[in-house]
């Protein structure tokens, strides 16, 4: 139908109009709604650039998706005050996927089919990720970025991630456990693919660098009852324990290992998915001294970021806060190399655009700079150490440069 | 391997406790009215989320549980007059309807709460310790409670007025009406008070698992479990499926892989429900 038939159209509505409508709607709430559109402001003479943005807004990952998707919003406002890319301004299309695989792939499918967006950016989890990546990437033929720090070996053609992998939260981390914590290692974990993947890796680092794994051990994912482990860990001498047990579990867990008196008697806590916004979930006294290591954490106090930080609480306020455990910064790193890739292409097709973000490069970011490693479609970047002291994190180890991704054959 | 059969039996008694407190309102409605409460996690949620706005309010946190079970409770009664009593003859649409209220109230406050996860201070903090052994002082107060409540609810239930219309109601509600029993008043009371117990628990529980939409629907169908081991329509039953339930979670995990626990106490609940289909302690009070 064309603008002006559209335009001339009776207003009452035939029983047709109505039943089309009623199907629309209630399809719409069978799918969950939660579809937005952001037009840049201003007039524009040229196309948008459709950049689509899958993530749970609402559901049992919505923590992580509400922040990324206000980075992802603050961050092409920003391209567009600026002129936009290539001459264009950026269309932000939103689905929320609702922690909800199968909606996802019904949300990006909309996204690749009928809004024909030029890259995809979101996915939290793991299995979100392996859900929805073959309809973008295969059958959609569009780039997917994916932000969040993850298990690692996604190695499919156009898809690039931006969080880090086990190699950077581990390399220089371990080696820091055992100097400051000890060399008996107990891995807590949950039960599916994240936790089993990087704990292959961390055994492999702490048994290189002279340390033990005492025990290995995976609660279905919504335990909550722990007395059984945090006595083995109490009997057995454990040093450190490196913790992947999630949410809401994990509070439990780290009370009872807390009142049994683990860090009273020397012991050192560790959580790589640790950041400012999950210190809320447990009491400040019960993680005195919990150690993790992320790309960025607000006690990094970089200009960048601290200019950053200071915009998003301006737009957003501080409920769902900037952090790097949700995905957040892996989403700022995701938009601003495309955006490189971009400008190098002189175009948004997705060979050329992936061919330019094989080696993209920012000089600025939330804890500093970042490349993509060629020939990996993952990142090298800045990781630092941060300890938990009275509800607050304090940085004790930046990398020496950029920490190599180790993924995808670097 | 001495040292540790105190805190063995100690986190066992505290886990049960726990799960007796979320059992016993579900067994209340459950067994009283025939009615299997799918949004009784998220009482338990409502409950906890009281307790969580007076902290963040600034207001005691004693003084938040104190007024979960009360808050619940009316909660409990709106959703009685306005949605479960339409659906007393049809116990499985009945269900259907509490998932469906469940589910509402679980995005509700996820809305609320912005997806993310608060810690709630308990009242008492740290631990008792003797020599190299620690006891949680909270959990230690949630076992007195429960003890406490569980002893109220008997006698409220077998030594009251109001008890004796509730059993009198749930045997035979023609004949209680006849003797002038108002059950729809009751029921509606029986509802709000299965409801009460479930705020209470959530109150209780939030320092130790802190706060998130999420956080009632674990305890839902291992709940199920208990009230089905216990036999329908008995209390006491309930009671002892939950403390079994409850006993064998805790327990297991220091046997055997803990994902392999979850599955075993399914097994030897539904073992023993084959041997028993009348419940445990079903012909206890009749």
């Amino acid at each position: 139908m064309k603008n002006d038939e559209r335009r001339t159209r009776p207003l009452s509505a035939s029983r047709r109009l109505f039943l089309q409508r009623t199907s629309l709607l209630s399809g719409m709430i069978a799918l969950g709604g939660g579809s937005y559109l952001y037009n840049a402001k201003g007039a524009w003479a040229a196309d948008p650039i459709k950049v689509g943005i899958a993530t749970d807004l609402t559901g049992a990952i919505s923590w992580g998706g509400i922040p990324n998707s206000q980075v992802a919003k603050m961050v092409i406002d920003d391209i567009n005050k600026g002129g936009g890319l290539l001459g264009r301004p950026l269309q932000m299309i939103l689905e929320d996927t609702a922690t909800n695989e199968q909606l996802a792939v019904t949300k990006v499918r909309k996204l690749v089919t009928q809004d024909k967006v030029d890259v995809v950016f979101g996915g939290i989890t793991s299995s979100m990720r392996n859900a929805i990546k073959d309809t973008i990437v295969n059958r959609g033929k569009t780039l997917y970025i994916y932000p969040q720090l993850y298990e690692g070996k996604e190695c499919t053609p156009f898809l690039f991630c931006t969080g880090p992998t086990p190699a950077q939260q581990c390399d220089t981390f371990i080696p820091w456990l055992i100097k400051n914590g000890g060399k008996k290692f107990y891995l807590p974990s949950a039960d599916y693919v994240w936790p089993h993947t990087l704990n292959a890796y961390a055994r492999t680092v702490i048994t290189k660098n002279g340390g033990e794994v005492i025990g290995e051990e995976y609660f279905p994912v919504d335990h909550n009852e722990y007395s059984a482990t945090v006595n083995k860990i109490m009997s057995s001498g454990v040093n450190v324990v490196f913790n992947t047990t999630i949410p809401p579990g994990v509070a439990a867990f780290f009370k009872q290992l807390n009142e049994a008196g683990f860090q009273k008697k020397g012991g050192r806590l560790s959580c790589v998915y640790y950041d400012e916004n999950a210190l809320g979930i447990t009491p400040a006294h019960e993680i005195e001294g919990l150690a993790s290591c992320l790309d960025y954490f607000k006690a990094v106090n970089d200009p960048f970021g601290n200019k950053l930080q200071a915009e998003y609480g301006k737009q957003f306020g501080d409920k769902n806060p900037f952090t790097a455990g949700s995905g957040a910064t892996g989403m700022y790193r995701g938009i601003r190399l495309w955006e490189a890739a971009v400008k190098e292409a002189q175009s948004v097709k997705r060979e050329p655009v992936a061919k330019a973000l094989d080696h993209a490069k920012i000089s600025d970011g939330p804890g500093g700079g970042c490349e993509m490693v060629p020939g990996t479609r993952h990142v090298k970047m800045n990781m630092y150490t941060a300890v938990s002291k009275g509800g607050k994190y304090e940085i004790v180890e930046k990398s020496n440069g950029p920490v190599m991704p180790g993924e995808c054959g670097a | 391997m001495s040292l540790s059969i105190v805190p063995f039996c100690f986190d066992v008694l505290a886990y049960s406790s726990i799960f007796v407190l979320v059992v016993l309102g579900l067994g209340v409605i459950a067994s009283m009215m025939g009615i299997f409460n799918f949004a009784h996690g998220e009482f338990v949620l409502l409950g906890a989320y009281t307790v969580y706005l007076f902290q963040s309010r600034g207001l005691p946190v004693w003084a938040g549980m104190a007024v979960a079970p009360i808050a619940v409770g009316v909660a409990g009664l709106v959703l009685e007059r306005v949605v479960i009593r339409r659906f007393y003859a049809a116990p499985i649409v009945a269900m259907l309807g509490t998932y469906a209220i469940g589910l509402a109230l679980r995005e509700t406050i996820r809305a609320l709460l912005n997806g993310q996860f608060y810690s709630v201070t308990a009242p008492l903090i740290g631990s008792f310790s003797f020599g190299e052994i620690s006891i949680s002082q909270w959990r230690t107060a949630v076992i007195v409670i429960t003890a406490g409540v569980m002893i109220a609810c008997y006698f409220l239930l077998t030594r009251t007025r109001f008890g004796l219309q509730m059993r009198a109601s749930l045997e035979n509600p023609a004949l209680a009406r006849a003797s002038g029993i108002s059950t729809r008043r009751v029921y509606a009371a029986t509802f709000a008070f299965g409801a009460a117990l479930a705020g209470l628990a959530g109150g209780l529980m939030v320092p130790i698992y802190a706060i998130s939409a999420d956080m009632g629907v674990p305890f839902l169908i291992k709940s199920f479990l208990a009230v089905m081991l216990g036999g329908m329509g008995s209390f006491e039953g309930a009671i002892a499926g939950a403390a079994l339930v409850g006993a064998t979670s805790a327990a297991l995990p220091w046997a055997i892989k803990p994902v392999v626990a979850d599955v075993v106490v399914f097994i030897i609940a539904v073992a023993i429900v084959k041997v028993r289909p009348q419940g445990l302690l079903s012909k206890w009070r009749k």
